[in-house]
């Protein structure tokens, strides 16, 4: 239960219109909090943090609400919601600079569309787009296939503004390509689940449009002969924007997205399909051509890591590892769910060693799948479970370091342990 | 505890070869490449192990030592410099690139490897570590990593901060950590991410997996002349602004151009009162297209010629030029200040004129030589050290560049980060909650102020001040006043 004098306080900084008593569909883990705010402006939401933080009540920053299965359950009894859609607006945009300043609440479908209007983009590709927002995006460290040709966050984003535990507004970085002036504090906030700061604001630099796109689909009977492309790829000069693997049963696909000067992306096409069928493809397709018709086609398989509908039998786990490692990794967690009885489809960005497995069968063959996998490869997140899986699983991982200088960091931000309390590794 | 007993128990650490402790030899570590401020070491180690360095770490703070890491020196902020005195640790023992993982793309060395020489050792392999300083042919990696380094090519590579996977450090109570080894999606605190840039504040990197880049399959590279660094600066803002991806846009004017001419005998046209080089590079195909579209509005701004350089021994001779145009400066006078900042990059043409005011109002000839697609400037203030009033000039000069830079939207420091030279500039960039939140990350780290001490924070405003500030909740001015 609230204080009634915090609801009633929430109630005039943000409005009582911004705030509601309709929780359940922003339960976390199963459990719903006892209240959900949505303010308007940055200054009502740290007056809110710091009403929170006044009568010590846990918070959980939440966006589009699509990553919400990650990570632990809350550990507080009573929590409240803060959503950041309130805050939505492009605060600065400059073409010119190819470089823009948007509130954590903003959309990946709504900021594409303005960039769009600009020939430009934010290639974080996100699953979800009309429902995630550059806030969560960014705590939740989430990343994209086109990472391989242009970064994650963590190489595109150039300044932020958080809110800090006690409500206080700070910045860093700022609205210029190359900055090393202070402290890197954007890479703390980072992919920190909202565990030190909640991120309000958030400066990107932007990548043109490419003048031409293809996407080239190739088909493999065995998993072993795709894997044969992707060391040819990855030894040779060639840069496509995204490299995709992707299993379902059987049968193994590659599909290579490839964007820059209409003489380049000829050349890839060419080159691509030439070490696919050298490597022993069934078949190769032009799947789409042009910069519109590639992103529809890579919207439509870029749903690999969501996590918002989940089927009752069905586990998500992000795996990591060395770009070496990955067909051994991909072998022991098709193996192991065979084993296990247990349906298994894989979307891996190739070149980069990050898959998304996504996993169906009954609870135990799942927990005895997860268990024999995290033996072998510890950097194994579980990203989608049901709450009484995840609540039981180790969901970080096994490979956990540094959690002395971690807690210490959480301290220091957070010392009445109010944000996301529990749900990170420290 | 007293100098000789220090001395000893270091000695006993790592080696007698390992300690420097002679009066005239310690003079060679008063200050890195930054001179306007020196300090004198009580004394150098250097070790050659991460081992020898928590010991010796471990002793410091036994005896409430500082610690003041060093590389090469080559930094241009003072970061290097024992302004306190204390012990200067130096990486010059831990040079060796301990493995090159070629199917992973990438490379575990010691702080102490010379950036140039990680390229040419990781280059069979067919990649390049892509940071490349100017100074590359002497800074070290360690070094990168502390002041998260740029260069030329950070245009289309990114910074060091985006090249660094992992690395060992050690902490200030002596013990080592590891931050990552290259798996692409850790979990937890971004520890790689913010030891990058930190400027050697928060922990001492003895090893780092590095991420190497692929050498590219095709290279070109222009050298566009111009009248006035006027059309140059537009040009750049123009091909970014059409969305063109160059490798590098590199500017030099009228005073840089003279300095290499005489020195590499590239033969620009005296006329020449800007050159713009440009590189391209990927696969083959579509590169001199997109050459041709950048020349083309090179032409428009008004250039005079432009140059290619086609084969691979002429585009050395033109990346030479650029890159030791700073040591040629010598030609032009005795010594020179080299400004840092960053502006927007459509607000370059307007900060370049503002540049050429600022040289007239304080009457010292300003040459300019900098990163202009990353909208990085560095204005190079020419003096003479020994004259008092030029020394001053040059110091208003550069504050009054710093002061430009911000009032349209930039920084103060690109690549070589604040140190000492521009610990007090940083109130200008910074409200008291954002350096209260830099000096909440350095507490959790370094909460008794052991390592490189009284830099990047302002004077007057040490990080544990700060961070007690923020501890006491010393509220949000709105909070303060309900």
């Amino acid at each position: 239960m609230l204080p009634a004098s915090l609801t009633r306080q929430l109630a005039a900084i943000v409005g009582p219109d911004a705030l509601s008593e309709e929780t359940a569909p922003f339960a976390v883990h199963g459990r719903a909090p006892a209240l959900v705010i949505t303010p308007a402006t940055v200054e009502d939401l740290a007056r809110a943090v710091a009403a929170c933080h006044a009568a010590r009540v846990p918070l959980v920053p939440w966006g589009g609400g699509t990553r919400q299965r990650w990570g632990r359950p809350v550990a507080a009894e009573t929590f409240v919601v803060l959503r950041t859609t309130g805050l939505r607006s492009i605060l600065l945009h400059e073409p010119d600079d190819l470089t823009i300043s948007v509130e954590a609440g903003m959309t990946f479908a709504a900021l594409n569309a303005a960039l769009a209007a600009h020939n430009q983009m934010l290639p974080l590709d996100p699953p979800r787009p009309e429902q995630s927002t550059v806030g969560g995006l960014l705590a939740s460290g989430a990343d994209g296939p086109r990472r391989l040709a242009y970064g994650t966050s963590r190489d595109l984003l150039i300044g932020i503004r958080v809110v800090e535990a006690t409500g206080r507004i700070s910045k860093a970085g700022g609205m210029v390509v190359k900055n090393v002036s202070g402290f890197d504090m954007m890479k703390l906030y980072l992919g920190s689940l909202g565990t030190l700061a909640i991120i309000v604001s958030a400066n990107f630099k932007l990548i043109p449009r490419p003048r031409a796109a293809a996407s080239l689909s190739c088909f493999f009977a065995q998993p072993e002969r795709a894997f044969r492309l992707i060391t040819a790829l990855s030894a040779s000069q060639l840069t496509p924007a995204a490299v995709e693997y992707r299993e379902d049963g059987a049968a193994a696909s590659i599909e290579a997205r490839i964007e820059g000067l209409p003489a380049a992306v000829e050349r890839h096409v060419r080159d691509v399909r030439r070490m696919a069928e050298e490597a022993g493809a069934g078949a190769v397709s032009l799947a789409a051509e042009g910069f519109a018709e590639v992103e529809r086609r890579w919207a439509g398989f870029n749903d690999a890591p969501q996590t918002v509908d989940l089927a009752a039998d069905e586990l998500v786990a992000r795996l990591s590892c060395l770009p070496g490692a990955l067909e051994a990794a991909l072998g022991d967690a098709r193996a192991l769910a065979a084993r296990e009885g247990l349906a298994l489809r894989v979307q891996a960005r190739a070149l980069g060693g990050v898959a998304y497995l996504r996993l169906r069968g009954g609870d135990e063959a799942l927990r005895a799948w997860h268990a024999a996998m995290l033996a072998r490869w510890p950097h194994l997140v579980v990203i989608g479970a049901q709450p009484a899986l995840a609540a039981e699983l180790p969901v970080w991982g096994a490979a956990l370091a540094n959690l002395d200088l971690m807690r210490r960091i959480k301290q220091e931000f957070d010392p009445e342990n109010l944000l996301n309390p529990g749900r990170y590794v420290v | 505890m007293n100098r000789s007993q220090l001395i000893e128990e270091l000695r006993r650490i790592v080696g007698p070869a390992g300690v420097v402790a002679d009066p005239v030899a310690l003079m060679t570590y008063d200050a890195d490449g930054c001179v306007m401020d020196t300090g004198e070491p009580q004394v150098v180690v250097l070790p050659a192990s991460a081992e020898q360095v928590s010991g010796v770490v471990r002793l410091a703070s036994r005896y409430g030592v500082p610690i003041v890491p060093r590389g090469a020196g080559t930094g241009l902020s003072g970061g290097a410099t024992p302004i306190g005195g204390g012990i200067v640790v130096s990486t010059a023992r831990m040079d060796r690139v301990l493995e090159i993982d070629a199917r992973n793309g990438r490379a575990l060395c010691q702080p102490g490897v010379i950036n140039w020489e990680l390229s040419q050792a990781v280059r069979p392999y067919g990649y390049q570590f892509a940071p490349d300083p100017s100074s590359q042919k002497a800074c070290t990696v360690g070094g990168n990593i502390a002041n998260n380094a740029g260069g030329p090519h950070c245009l289309k590579y990114g910074t060091t901060a985006s090249h660094v996977l992992g690395v060992q450090m050690v902490l200030p109570d002596g013990s080592i950590i590891w931050t990552g080894d290259g798996n692409p999606a850790p979990v937890g605190y971004d520890l790689t991410g913010v030891i990058t840039g930190s400027e050697g504040t928060i922990g001492l990197v003895t090893a780092a997996w590095l991420k190497l880049t692929r050498l590219p399959e095709a290279v070109r590279v222009v050298l566009a002349l111009f009248p006035d660094i006027a059309g140059a600066s537009a040009s750049v803002s123009q091909v970014i602004a059409s969305g063109f991806l160059p490798a590098a846009l590199e500017i030099m004017d009228r005073l840089a151009i003279k300095a290499v001419n005489d020195m590499y005998r590239l033969g620009l046209p005296e006329q020449a009162g800007a050159a713009l080089l440009i590189e391209v590079d990927g696969v083959d195909d579509g590169l001199d297209e997109l050459l041709a579209d950048m020349t083309t509005v090179c032409w428009r701004n008004g250039a005079l010629d432009v140059r290619p350089a086609r084969t691979p021994a002429e585009q050395n001779q033109v990346w030479a030029a650029r890159k030791n145009a700073f040591g040629a400066m010598g030609r032009l006078a005795p010594t020179y200040y080299l400004v840092d900042t960053v502006v927007p990059r459509t607000r370059l043409p307007y900060t370049m004129e503002q540049v050429g005011r600022i040289s007239q109002e304080h009457r010292l000839p300003i040459a300019n030589v900098f990163h202009a697609g990353d909208g990085n400037l560095h204005p190079i203030i020419l003096f003479d050290r020994r004259d008092r009033s030029q020394n001053q000039r040059a110091l208003e000069a550069a504050t009054a560049v710093m002061h430009v830079s911000i009032e349209q939207g930039g920084v103060i420091s690109g690549e070589h980060g604040i140190g000492v030279e521009k610990q007090d500039y940083m109130t200008l960039l910074f409200s008291t909650e954002d350096l209260a939140a830099m000096a909440g990350l350095h507490q959790s780290f370094d909460p008794y102020d052991l390592f490189n001490p009284g830099k990047v924070f302002p004077k007057g405003r040490g990080c544990g001040e700060l961070a007690a500030l923020r501890r006491a909740g010393v509220a949000w001015s709105e909070l303060k006043s309900r």
